[in-house]
């Protein structure tokens, strides 16, 4: 047996040293990027050909994008905006690849430390793009937003979202809001106006289920539905001061105030069932066809809940508004997620990379995204004259704000929320060890942030 | 088994495939036990810990939740799609009409990919709009129809009861093959000496089918123990982790809380479990070939 | 027995009729498949899925096949598992032959490694297996999936066939060896013929698990043009929008193929093709 084991151990020192041989020669790579510009590059020049008599074939450069927006609408505006992008800068090729929202978050870490990773990838702003440009895995892109003026043209809020330590290093390019979204056809059956207090909001909630509605629809198999509700709650009732102190691990989960957003306000709200019935066996999208079919009444969701609106029903049925304000003494917080872009540090094409950012973030770009697809653009030169009342609204929302936040999964780190999410879900299947379970998620939080 | 003159021959057989094995498995099999012992978010190097993430381990309930879950798979997976494999297999071995439509019914599930099962099944299981709530209550059984997926106590059950159609099937495909072995003319005797059918089934069938019998439990084990698309497309361990398995949990510490280290000591656990059995399988194999 | 009597006794009848009803219930889940495939959103959801369909159609198929690029993925494919497929069978049959037919040092310790290989949930091998690949100038080759899945499928194959060659009787290799067959001839000539029906069986197993697999290519491949098809499906499920229809269309789609070589080998297995040999 020992003899075995030694041959065995021998054997794998063989093997390190073939693939420490190995791993130098990475350039393989490279070379069959290069085959492959050159195909296209034939195909490009037989055309121009056709056009213009005389034309010196360029050799195209690459730049590679990786993004998730695999939704079929962001889809198209996503490939359409390659295509402009392309029509622009005619030496450059993107090799574009589309990966699915959910895989992406996962497959971004093994493109991050591969030697050859994408040049420019999707990112959320905030707390998760933060994580990677602490591990100095970003490439510092402030000369980008020199160039292009951005200082001047974005928002301070953007830029700041954007800077770590006074550089740049990532760009956002969309959000959108959330809000309370409503059935105004059933609002007016029932002579209801729009709450803005919490009092108003209790009886709204009544009257829909006194007339047979579920007052609330929610989806919750996924988890994060539920965490809005913990956003606005813990904003409207401590503050978004205190709501985004928790998020950052300086306020304990066990705090009393914590535990009265479950008790006083949560709670009540899931006892009187307001809401739907079962909401973990359901995705959001599905919690949709509740007010679809006129069965509920309203629901907490972010914008993109028109996506799976009917379009022949939406402009009549759907309306929203602000979730209603519980204490008016607490400035207003608001949740605004907000994408946008960042460049690898190892990119192999970074002065490509940063002509893609740069044109990712022009006026032309962002007017295309708002056109195509109604979500709000970072970059103020953009023309917001041809918005949607919607749009308009949605505006106003986060501008009457004081505050504005990302989102429970975005504000906290990963594992903050996955255990956080966890505890809602079975808050919500038993609120009364809603105390035991604060317990646990300061614990938790005690062991990400202590440890540091 | 020979004993070669040129004891270099069985070495030549293995090496090119061991080699394969060595880098793209073993390689990273040893380099994850040694993670387990270290902190890591994957991006930047890893620090060793010593053992704290196996203390951290002991004191996690969700660890203990899976750890249930995946008991609750290997009692459910080694016997019930094991007795309805080998009915089936029993009956089905007779010439009965359209016995291949049956075999080939049976096995198709396997044709699907796991996740392909999860997501028809997690339709079927639809509270709303799902199958099996729709017809409880079209025959009036309104009180029957549950949120299956969402019900903490429910929703393991249900994922189970998803592997083992998928599974019978193949239990079922691995006992038509041991039967071809089985001699027709040891069961006519056992007939003549008075046994009848359950009588020669168990005395005779059954025996002879033990080897088969192991390596489907050995393969029940091991998928058992490794389950992870079904709960991760139906349930996502969800909710609050009352469906979760070791697999998973793993899958989520390491992707989505960024604890490599933590999710590589789950590994080991997993591994540790498995090794239990694989030894006790290779004693027993052990003690049948030394009849060699 | 012949199936014009089998229908004689009232039992057998009986019995046979209630195969029939399990069996329907077996394929019960294919049935919701093929009817949600061909059913619209709008019609499932507000219709419930028991009700008469208002409408039919082939439309979640024809949106699958573009929307997650179906005819774009597809050859890749075919691409990554045929040669995985072939490689892992042709290597696991040999290291099989070496464990079940030859006692040698290290016989035990070697199964051992095959077995306890595929007994580690192989999700925590991802980023060791990312940072080999890498290293090795294999990221985002299909070599480097290719060599991946072969490697990886190596233990459970050679759990299996070395189980399997161990049931074949020594007379029939040792009459061979008589002969003067060299061991590679004995492997290829007369071990692997009396494989065949074990080596169809895992062709099948082997080819759903690398055809219908998903995370290593997501992993191993950044490319959208060298990826297979479970990636393009992927995508069908959107950050927000989940359109069960056209997802079943396309799971049903992606199907295909694995049905076709089931088909196709199941005679070897099902049918229990016996070589006349071993009796």
């Amino acid at each position: 047996m020992q003899k075995t084991l030694f041959g065995l151990v021998a054997l794998l020192a063989l093997l390190s040293m073939v693939l420490g041989a190995c791993a130098t020669p990475t350039p393989q790579i490279i070379e069959k990027t290069v085959e492959v510009e050159k195909i296209v590059e034939v195909e490009k020049t037989v055309e121009v050909e056709k056009t213009v008599e005389v034309e010196v074939p360029v050799e195209k450069e690459v730049v590679i994008y990786n993004s998730y927006n695999s939704d079929p609408e962001p889809r198209k505006a996503d490939e359409e905006l390659v295509k402009m992008f392309e029509e622009s800068y005619p030496n450059v090729s993107v090799q574009h690849s589309i990966v699915a929202h959910e895989d992406f978050k996962q497959a971004i870490r093994a493109y991050l430390t591969a030697s050859t990773p994408p040049d420019v990838m999707t990112w959320f702003a905030g707390n998760r793009a933060r994580f990677f440009i602490d591990k100095g895995l970003i490439m510092d892109i402030s000369d980008v937003w020199a160039d292009e003026g951005w200082n001047e043209s974005y928002p301070k809020g953007f830029q700041a979202m954007s800077s770590v330590d006074g550089k740049q290093y990532f760009l956002p390019t969309n959000w959108y809001w959330w809000a309370v979204y409503y059935r105004k056809d059933i609002f007016a059956e029932l002579n209801l106006s729009e709450p803005e207090t919490w009092e108003e909001f209790l009886v709204v909630c009544e009257t829909l289920k006194e007339n047979g509605y579920a007052p609330l629809t929610i989806g919750t198999k996924y988890r994060w539905t539920a965490a809005a509700w913990f956003d606005y709650l813990n904003m409207r009732v401590n503050g978004p001061e205190f709501h985004i102190n928790l998020m950052l691990g300086k306020e304990k989960y066990d705090d009393p105030r914590v535990l009265k957003v479950f008790t006083d306000y949560w709670q009540p709200l899931i006892e009187n069932d307001y809401f739907i019935d079962d909401p973990a066996a359901y995705s959001w999208q599905e919690a949709v066809q509740f007010m679809i079919n006129g069965e509920a009444g309203m629901y907490l969701m972010g914008d993109f809940i028109r996506d799976s609106y009917p379009d022949e029903n939406e402009d009549e049925e759907l309306g929203f508004f602000r979730f209603p304000i519980i204490d008016p003494s607490v400035p207003i917080g608001e949740d605004a997620p907000t994408d946008g872009f960042f460049i690898s540090v190892n990119s192999q094409h970074p002065d490509r990379a940063k002509e893609l950012l740069a044109y990712l973030g022009s006026v032309e770009a962002q007017q295309y995204m708002v056109d195509k697809l109604g979500r709000l653009p970072t970059n103020m030169d953009v023309d917001t004259s041809s918005f949607t009342p919607i749009q308009q609204q949605g505006m106003e929302l986060i501008q009457g704000a004081d505050f504005v936040a990302q989102f429970y999964d975005r504000d906290s780190t990963p594992e903050m929320a996955d255990e956080g999410m966890n505890g809602f879900m079975e808050f919500w299947a038993k609120p009364n060890s809603i105390g035991a379970i604060l317990e646990r998620l300061e614990m938790t939080r005690q062991e990400i942030y202590e440890a540091e | 088994m020979t004993k070669s003159k040129n004891k270099l021959i069985p070495y030549l057989f293995l090496i090119i495939p061991l080699v394969l094995y060595l880098i793209w498995v073993i390689g990273p099999m040893l380099y994850t036990f040694y993670l387990s012992l270290t902190k890591w978010d994957g991006l930047s190097d890893p620090v060793y810990i010593g053992l704290r993430n196996y203390e951290k381990l002991f004191r996690d309930p969700v660890f203990f939740t899976s750890l249930k879950n995946n008991l609750k798979w290997i009692a459910s997976f080694i016997t019930i799609p094991v007795v309805l494999g080998l009915g089936l297999a029993m009956v089905l071995n007779r010439s009965i009409p359209g016995a291949k439509f049956f075999k080939a019914s049976f096995y198709s599930p396997l044709v699907l990919s796991l996740v392909v099962c999860g997501l028809i099944w997690s339709w079927m299981y639809h509270p709303a709009n799902g199958l099996i709530n729709s017809v409880l209550r079209d025959i009036g059984l309104d009180t029957w129809t549950q949120g299956w997926l969402s019900d903490e106590k429910l929703v393991m059950w249900a994922i189970i009861v998803v592997a083992i159609w998928r599974q019978a099937g193949y239990v079922m495909v691995l006992y038509l093959a041991g039967l071809q072995g089985v001699n027709p003319q040891l069961v006519d005797a056992a007939k003549v000496d008075g046994c009848n059918g359950f009588g020669s089934f168990r005395h005779v069938i059954l025996p002879l089918l033990t080897p088969v019998t192991v390596i489907v439990v050995v393969i029940s084990i091991i998928d058992s123990l490794r389950a992870f698309d079904l709960v991760s497309v139906m349930t996502r361990g969800g909710p609050y982790n009352s469906s979760s398995v070791l697999a998973n949990f793993m899958y989520i510490e390491a992707f989505n809380n960024y604890k490599m280290g933590y999710s590589a000591a789950i590994s080991v656990i997993l591994f540790l479990i498995s090794a239990v059995f694989i030894f006790f399988y290779l004693w027993n194999i052990m003690q049948d070939e030394m009849e060699y | 027995m012949t199936n014009r009597n089998f229908f004689n006794s009232p039992w057998r009848t009986l019995g046979f009729f209630l195969l029939i009803l399990i069996t329907l219930l077996w394929l019960l889940p294919f049935f919701t498949a093929l009817l949600t495939s061909v059913r619209t959103n709008d019609d499932i959801l507000q219709q419930g899925f028991i009700a008469v369909p208002h409408e039919l159609t082939l439309s979640n198929f024809s949106t699958a096949w573009e929307r997650g690029g179906l005819s774009r993925y597809l050859p890749n494919s075919f691409i990554i598992t045929v040669p995985a497929l072939l490689g892992t069978l042709l290597l696991s049959s040999l290291s099989s032959y070496a464990l079940a037919r030859f006692q040698f040092k290290g016989n035990r310790f070697f199964f051992f490694l095959y077995v306890g290989g595929t007994m580690l949930p192989f999700q925590v091998l991802m980023l060791p297996v990312f940072r080999l690949t890498d290293a090795l100038g294999l990221y985002d080759t299909h070599l480097g999936i290719i060599l991946f899945h072969t490697a990886f499928q190596l233990g459970f194959c050679t759990f299996l066939l070395r189980n399997y060659m161990r049931t074949v009787p020594s007379e029939i290799l040792e009459s061979a060896r008589m002969d003067g067959c060299s061991e590679f001839r004995i492997w290829w000539q007369i071990m692997m013929p009396l494989t065949l029906p074990a080596l169809a069986a895992l062709a099948t197993l082997e080819f759903t698990w690398i055809f219908n697999d998903y995370l290593w290519s997501i992993v191993l491949l950044r490319t959208d043009a060298l990826k297979p098809v479970t990636a393009g499906l992927a995508t069908l499920q959107g950050q927000w929008i989940m359109d069960w229809t056209v997802i079943v269309a396309g799971a049903l789609l992606a199907t295909v193929p694995t049905v076709l070589l089931f088909i196709f080998l199941q005679r070897y297995f099902i049918e229990g093709l016996t070589l006349g040999s071993t009796k």
